[in-house]
């Protein structure tokens, strides 16, 4: 420490210890000169011979300063002065190298922390490895279900799963205590209307059970949290909120503790509030408000109350459960599910006998997260293909160093020849290397940060409430820079290497003349190796791009039997505002009315779900038959009208159904082909299986054409029955979404219908406004989304590649100066020479292909479950991308092969 | 002027010399040479070129301190005096030196065993 505080003094007084250090060897040779003229020498003698004896004063001086301990930083210094030099010289390869680094490091740091957040990170609670998610599967659907029937988790086509239970199979399940310490359960309750105060909001909320948190081991930022007792029937209707709503809405935790709060206008008391990092079960979904299940009974409509305790067809919880110490998701599942199976026998249940639902057990540690399963595998295939973004750039960095390090042979030779140190001149290179890739490395951090953002925005396209939270990952973005930056060091030091090899003689007489990729030697076999991979490399990832662009093409031109352009869609929840029954319905009516009479109009209606934005099904039976899965839709009049399906027989839905005593419905034409064998269905009747429709009939008043009732566009079309919304089939008084057919853009409407909506009730606010086009674009999100990236990877790795083959011939070009000056002399046109560069270029892009293409062939069966309609060996993008990677190897090569043509075969000749 | 004989100092050896001579009291470089040339009866000549770098390692670390001061000939000189951590290294240095040259001393002059 004392020592460094006396360099630190020295170094400020450098100046001065130079003087000092002057003076005192002056002073030794006055006294040596004087010593010798006592001894009888003339004073110039003297001089000269004290001068002798002291020898080279430089040098003793130099090396007394070595003494001092400041060389090997002054050395830094100087070498760090020497490589900004040398890169700002070289502004286009120090420009290539660290966009080369910035891509690599970027983008896999920022597509890594995305998969990291939504696959890798389990809940913030306590011991998430012993939760588990209980699910089921059955061959064909048969019980409606209130959940987004999340059967990520079955293999694609093999029947139908999800993971809730009826409430008295989950108090089946509760009761078993043997292999669960808790069985707890939670099921979102929507959008609600939240106020405090005199402001309101819309609020996610959610139900959950009264051990809730208590299971999850999720400790309160303030206040307590829902117990037990809190949920029942009867009990103080309490609220817990989110942290973030705390802040937003009550400036601070402690603020909002027991506040009272009006949902959906019944009075509630926020009790407490959960931690910061605490965002559900389900982290997509992550409420802002949670409430006991028993709430239900104030905010949900009659007929879903009344039966979703009772009725065992209502399946409704989603189930969770937390492991005893020292059972196993397997022992859980073998003792659980003849017990279910069991209980299922004895319960009225409306499903097939030899189809009853079979449990399945899953991990529940990073909670039930549709976005995790949705994404997941699609993730996979970008980090694949940002990893190969990776090695293309460690390529180009590793391919433009060794262009350099040829180049520099001579300078570095010459340096050695008069006597550099060869460590030295290693920590030089080094320096220079490092220099580069902390300029890469930083720019990277940046291009990750802003990759996130990107990603974050790219993946929630138009979701309002989109709630992933990925952070950058500092342990990705280590590994990542650390591998490049390890490249870029290794490369950086060829050329030391490269000396140190051998004598120098032959490095110092190489004039401009020979060399290149110096043709045989190692240097360059390893270049054009990397060439080559880099090519190769790049087809790969266009192929990959060039498959989901069709399969994006080909979704987007499916005939889905509606008309998707001009319309408006939203959402409304008259409930929301207090009204009731038959209240609901004829406000829901007047407005659709009003909606009908705004010039621009040219038809409205309503419905309960979007088409492709959901499905609802239920056992429907045919004049008596045993009752199948089909699909219903309540929709208002004038539904087929407005959204433009044809109508096959008989009538559509009008006004007057809606009110009618006699319940007239429609179906389409695959339900009369599949479940009436092609008979006229007009005058017959259909009934549901829903419980709170049970004894509801319809008569079939008219045929429409199929179109599309599904998840997304691909969904196959399913028999549909179209039936009054007044009808009220599910029991639950619920939202409905409006649909409006305009005659020009459909948002231009967004003012007038928000307005109408407030003079129609200024309680009631509007949600989820957006066209159906965008509801159908959001449903091919993942393709989109693929699409896009994979687009935007193949043009940055066709640069990436690019700029290494530009990089490199313009390095080969400038080095063959003299021999192309001479064939020149010799007689050789302009354009052999053109030829000759671009010969090279051409060889390596052949080579590349020949290996790419098998490669892609081979990777192209990996994404062929994310293709649609595609063949994973589609001739045509094989044919677009092998193109598209010759013409711009050709471009990359082209400017090279100019400057070849250019020289001026007599200064070329002089040079030498 | 014939030279007298020489022998090379033993790498190392000068810090421990340099030490040795600062001992009594404080001294210049020059007179630090002189004084190990006389002492060693002319046997050791000391290089200016390592005379100075060696006195500047020693301060840097620390054993000896350095001050400008006139000489008794009313010249300024730059004067060398051993600190105490110089004094502690001194004495280990020269326990070291010591143990190591009987060593040498005893090998090359095996008295007791060539005698029989």
């Amino acid at each position: 420490m004392k020592a460094l505080f006396r360099k630190l003094a020295w170094l400020t007084h450098r100046r001065d210890k130079e003087a000092e250090l002057r003076a005192e060897l002056e002073f030794h040779l006055g006294e040596e000169s004087e010593e010798r003229m006592s001894e009888g020498w003339s004073p110039a003698e003297a001089r000269l011979e004290a001068r002798r004896e002291l020898g080279n004063m430089t040098r003793v001086a130099e090396e007394t300063r070595a003494a001092w301990g400041w060389t090997l930083a002054e050395q830094f210094a100087q070498d760090l002065r020497y490589a900004l030099r040398n890169m700002a010289s070289n502004k286009t390869f120090s420009a290539l190298a660290i966009l080369s680094l910035t891509l690599g490091i970027g983008a896999n740091t920022a597509i890594f922390s995305f998969m990291d957040s939504i696959l890798l990170r389990s809940l913030p609670v306590d011991h998430p490895e012993r939760l588990v998610i209980l699910s089921f599967w059955t061959k064909e659907n048969e019980v409606h279900g209130m959940n987004m029937h999340d059967d990520s988790f079955l293999p694609a086509k093999t029947g139908y799963g999800d993971s809730v239970f009826s409430y008295p199979a989950f108090a089946m399940i509760q009761s078993n205590n043997r292999i669960f310490s808790d069985v707890f359960g939670y099921q979102g309750a929507g959008d609600l209307h939240f106020a405090a105060g005199d402001r309101a909001e819309i609020a996610r909320t959610e139900y959950v059970t009264g051990n809730y948190f208590q299971a999850l081991g999720v400790p309160p930022a303030a206040g307590r949290l829902i117990v037990h007792d809190d949920d029942r029937a009867g009990a103080g209707p309490v609220a817990v909120i989110s942290y973030a709503l705390s802040q937003r809405r009550f400036g601070s935790v402690e603020n909002a503790t027991g506040k009272s709060v009006h949902i959906n206008q019944h009075p509630f008391t926020v009790i407490g509030v959960t931690p910061p990092h605490f965002f559900g079960a389900d982290p997509a979904m992550a409420p802002d408000v949670y409430i006991p299940i028993h709430s239900i009974l104030t905010l949900a409509g009659e007929g879903f109350a009344r039966q979703s305790f009772t009725d065992a067809n209502t399946e409704w919880i989603v189930t969770m459960a937390r492991l005893r110490p020292g059972v196993s998701r397997a022992q859980a599942q073998d003792v659980l599910a003849p017990q279910l199976a069991q209980w299922m026998r004895t319960v009225n249940i409306a499903r097939n006998r030899a189809d009853l639902p079979r449990l399945i057990i899953r991990d529940g540690g990073a909670g039930l997260n549709g976005v995790r399963y949705q994404y997941s595998r699609p993730l996979l295939i970008l980090l694949v293909l940002v990893g190969l973004i990776l090695i293309l750039a460690c390529a180009n960095i590793a391919n433009l160093l060794l262009a350099r390090a040829t180049a520099r042979r001579r300078e570095i030779a010459v340096r050695l020849g008069i006597g550099a140190g060869r460590s030295r001149l290693v920590r030089q290179l080094l320096t220079e290397s490092v220099v580069l890739a902390s300029a890469g490395g930083a720019m990277g951090i940046l291009f990750a940060i802003w990759g996130i953002r990107f990603l974050t925005a790219l993946i929630g396209n138009g979701q309002e409430n989109f709630t992933l939270h990925a952070d950058l990952n500092w342990h990705v973005l280590a590994a990542t820079a650390g591998l490049a930056i390890a490249t870029g060091l290794l490369f950086g030091l060829t050329p030391a290497l490269q000396a140190t090899r051998g004598d120098l003689l032959p490095a110092l007489k190489e004039s401009r003349t020979s060399g290149g990729l110096a043709r045989g030697s190692g240097t360059g076999k390893l270049s054009r190796g990397l060439l080559v991979l880099q090519m190769a490399l790049s087809l790969v990832i266009l192929v990959a791009a060039g498959l989901f662009v069709r399969t994006l093409n080909k979704l987007e031109s499916i005939q889905l039997g509606f008309n998707r352009e001009n319309v408006l869609t939203f959402s409304l929840n008259a409930t929301q505002a207090g009204y009731r029954d038959a209240e609901v319905f004829d406000f829901y009516g007047k407005l659709r009315d009003r909606f009908a009479g705004v010039p621009g109009v040219r038809g409205a209606s309503l419905s309960d779900i979007r088409l492709v934005g959901g499905r609802m099904f239920t056992g429907v039976s045919v004049s008596g038959d045993e009752p199948r899965a089909s699909l219903v839709v309540s929709v208002g009049p004038d539904f087929l009208s407005t959204m433009q399906i044809p109508l096959r027989l008989g009538r559509e839905l009008e006004q007057l159904d809606m009110t009618h005593s006699h319940i007239s419905a429609m179906v389409n034409q695959e339900f009369v082909k599949r479940r009436m064998g092609g008979q006229n269905p007009l005058g017959q009747f259909v009934s549901f299986g829903s419980a709170a429709c049970a004894k509801c009939s319809a008569e079939i008043v008219g045929v429409s054409g199929n179109a599309m009732v599904g998840r997304d566009v691909t969904d196959e079309f399913r028999p549909v029955v179209y039936v009054p919304y007044t009808m009220n089939v599910w029991g639950g008084l619920r939202d409905m979404y409006y649909e409006l057919r305009t005659a020009g853009d459909p948002m231009s409407l967004a003012g007038k219908v928000r307005e109408l909506v407030r003079e129609a009730d200024p309680r009631l606010p509007v949600s989820d406004m957006q066209t159906q086009r965008s509801v159908i674009d959001g449903t091919m999100n993942r393709e989109v989304i693929f699409a896009r990236l994979c687009t935007g990877f193949a043009v940055l790795a066709l640069l990436i590649a690019c700029v290494g083959l530009y990089g490199s011939m313009s390095y080969n070009v400038a080095r063959r100066t003299g021999e192309i000056g001479i064939r020149m002399a010799l007689g050789a046109p302009r354009r052999t020479v053109i030829w000759m560069v671009l010969g090279e270029v051409l060889l390596l892009a052949s080579v590349g292909l020949a290996i790419g293409i098998p490669a892609a062939l081979m990777g192209s069966k990996l994404v062929k479950s994310f293709l649609y309609q595609t063949e994973p060996h589609d001739p045509l993008t094989m044919a677009v991308a092998a193109a598209s990677l010759l013409v711009a190897a050709i471009l990359a090569g082209y400017l090279p092969a100019r400057s070849a043509a250019k020289i001026d075969p007599i200064s070329a000749l002089r040079h030498e | 002027m014939p030279d007298p004989p020489r022998v090379e100092l033993l790498q190392g050896t000068l810090d421990l010399l340099i030490l040795r001579t600062l001992l009594p009291g404080p001294s210049h470089g020059h007179a630090i040479a002189k004084h190990i040339q006389r002492t060693s009866e002319e046997l050791l000549q000391v290089e200016t070129g390592s005379l100075y770098p060696a006195l500047h390692r020693l301060e840097a670390k620390g054993w000896i301190s350095a001050s400008w001061q006139l000489s008794d000939k009313g010249k300024r000189a730059r004067y060398y005096r051993l600190t105490a951590s110089g004094r502690k290294q001194l004495a280990k240095e020269q326990s070291r030196w010591q143990t190591l040259s009987r060593a040498i001393g005893l090998v090359l002059n095996p008295t007791g065993q060539e005698g029989q």
